[in-house]
């Protein structure tokens, strides 16, 4: 248990080091040829970065000892319930507070808030990433337990994604984008990830990892969809004379 | 300092409670796990509370101003080229940081019947990454339209989906997610802006936002390419 703990520890810290260090020496070396910001607000950004990775390691750490090894306690259950219906109700809702719990997702809606001055409120645009990952996380549910192929969704999907491109407010079109990348956090790695890990094993046969990772792009494509559909509820909204 | 953690605190708590409870609720209806299991889960839910307080806290500080300062200065002092050369370094820099690439490229060895090298696959989705990020930075300078580049992304990406080995399809778009941290995300989403708030006659928005998207299709478009071309 001991060893598994400081495992985990150095694995984790290991893995924000390297996932800070790169940024910071690109804004060094920024800092010291372009940028020559006055050294008090360099010492400020720093400290901003450190508080970043302490609080990022915390979080992954949290991940790590307490939803990784509960997520796939719940795959395993899940894969036991014989109601299909109940396995789908479960991932939607498992979905959509998974999504409302990721930080890059947060992080994305706040900046989109601040730079459209208000006029995109950051709540909107939480509840519609989440309610899309909810969606399409219940359709990836189903294709694995009725083994459909993951181009069957995907295909569909991109098409989808595509024609709402067009219809689109064009501010949408740009925050869908980066939705998709959002969505696919750590939460979403472990908890997400683990429930279609539980539910591939119990259907048994084809590789459980690829499903897996079909699932994380069902993940990746959903808000992208989700977020230009609220772009096209809004032109239609505003288009209409006052 | 006190005041911004309190505010954090108070947000951050509004985010991870819907999770908690909806993690209670199933425990006590269909998962019933063993309590150990369940306190663990408890006290990681804590730890990883008091991270994601200090991680918000920290963006807001440090890496969300970085990302913009750089992303104002550049169109300032630098030429394309530089520009350009940002916006590699910036897509190698986040490929190489994310932990997830690792298993990734293991993944890639195995499907591929160890035809390639773990090291290979991080380059191929690096250089897939920067690329798009490249060309992504090139349509904020020069205006090209959001619409008609991401209609040519994700076309190329799913005539490429259909022509890839099956195996490849999942690993392709784990890589696009991959690629995109929870670091990473807020200093591309934030050089973004910054690119965009220092040139005439851009929208905040649309022009500030999607960086991240195309960052992450290039990773996509690169595994699959290299799927087709060993298959």
């Amino acid at each position: 248990m001991i060893a598994l703990l400081i495992d985990e520890f150095v694995g984790t810290a290991w893995s924000v080091a390297i996932a800070i260090l790169p940024l910071a020496f690109l804004f060094l070396l920024f800092q010291i040829f372009l940028l020559k910001l006055p050294r008090r607000q360099v010492k400020d950004l720093l400290i901003g970065v450190v508080i970043a990775a302490l609080g990022l390691f915390l979080f992954l750490f949290g991940i790590g000892i307490g939803f990784l090894p509960f997520g796939r306690a719940v795959g395993k259950a899940l894969s036991e319930i014989e109601h299909v219906w109940l396995v789908v109700l479960v991932a939607v809702l498992l979905g959509f507070v998974t999504t409302w719990g990721e930080p890059a997702v947060r992080i994305l809606a706040e900046q989109v808030e601040n730079t459209s001055s208000g006029s995109i409120p950051s709540r909107m645009l939480l509840f519609a990433v989440c309610a899309g990952v909810a969606v399409w996380v219940g359709l990836g549910m189903l294709r694995i337990v009725f083994a459909i192929p993951l181009l069957y969704l995907l295909v569909p999907g991109y098409l989808l994604a595509i024609v709402l491109l067009w219809l689109s407010d064009r501010d949408f079109v740009a925050i869908a984008a980066d939705a998709g990348g959002v969505a696919t956090g750590p939460l979403a790695n472990s908890f997400l990830l683990a429930l279609a890990l539980g539910a591939a094993g119990a259907i048994g046969g084809e590789n459980i990892v690829v499903e897996g990772f079909g699932f994380i792009a069902l993940i990746a494509l959903a808000p992208i969809i989700s977020v230009m559909m609220l772009g096209v509820a809004i032109r239609l909204k505003t288009r209409q004379p006052e | 300092m006190l005041a911004l953690l309190r505010d954090k605190l108070l947000e951050v708590s509004k985010t991870v409670a819907p999770l908690i409870v909806a993690v209670c609720v199933l425990q006590f209806t269909i998962v019933h796990a063993p309590a150990a299991l369940f306190i663990q889960f408890l006290v990681g839910a804590v730890i990883a509370t008091i991270g994601m307080v200090l991680l918000f806290a920290g963006v807001d500080l440090g890496i969300l101003p970085m990302g913009r300062y750089i992303g104002a200065e550049l169109p300032r002092k630098g030429s394309l080229s530089l520009i350009l050369a940002v916006a590699f370094a910036l897509g190698f820099a986040t490929t190489v940081a994310e932990p997830d690439v690792l298993v990734l490229a293991t993944q890639v060895d195995q499907v591929s019947q160890h035809r390639i090298a773990g090291p290979v696959v991080l380059y191929v989705v690096a250089t897939g990454l920067a690329v798009l990020t490249a060309l992504a930075m090139g349509r904020i300078i020069f205006g090209w339209s959001m619409r008609a580049m991401l209609t040519a992304v994700f076309a190329l990406v799913l005539v490429l989906a259909v022509l890839a080995p099956a195996d490849f399809i999942p690993i392709a778009f784990d890589a696009g997610s991959a690629t995109t941290g929870v670091l990473a995300a807020p200093v591309i989403i934030a050089l973004a802006i910054g690119l965009s708030s220092v040139l005439q006659g851009r929208s905040a928005v649309s022009d500030g936002f999607g960086l991240l998207g195309f960052a992450s299709a290039g990773a996509i478009i690169a595994i699959l390419l290299m799927g087709i071309l060993l298959s």
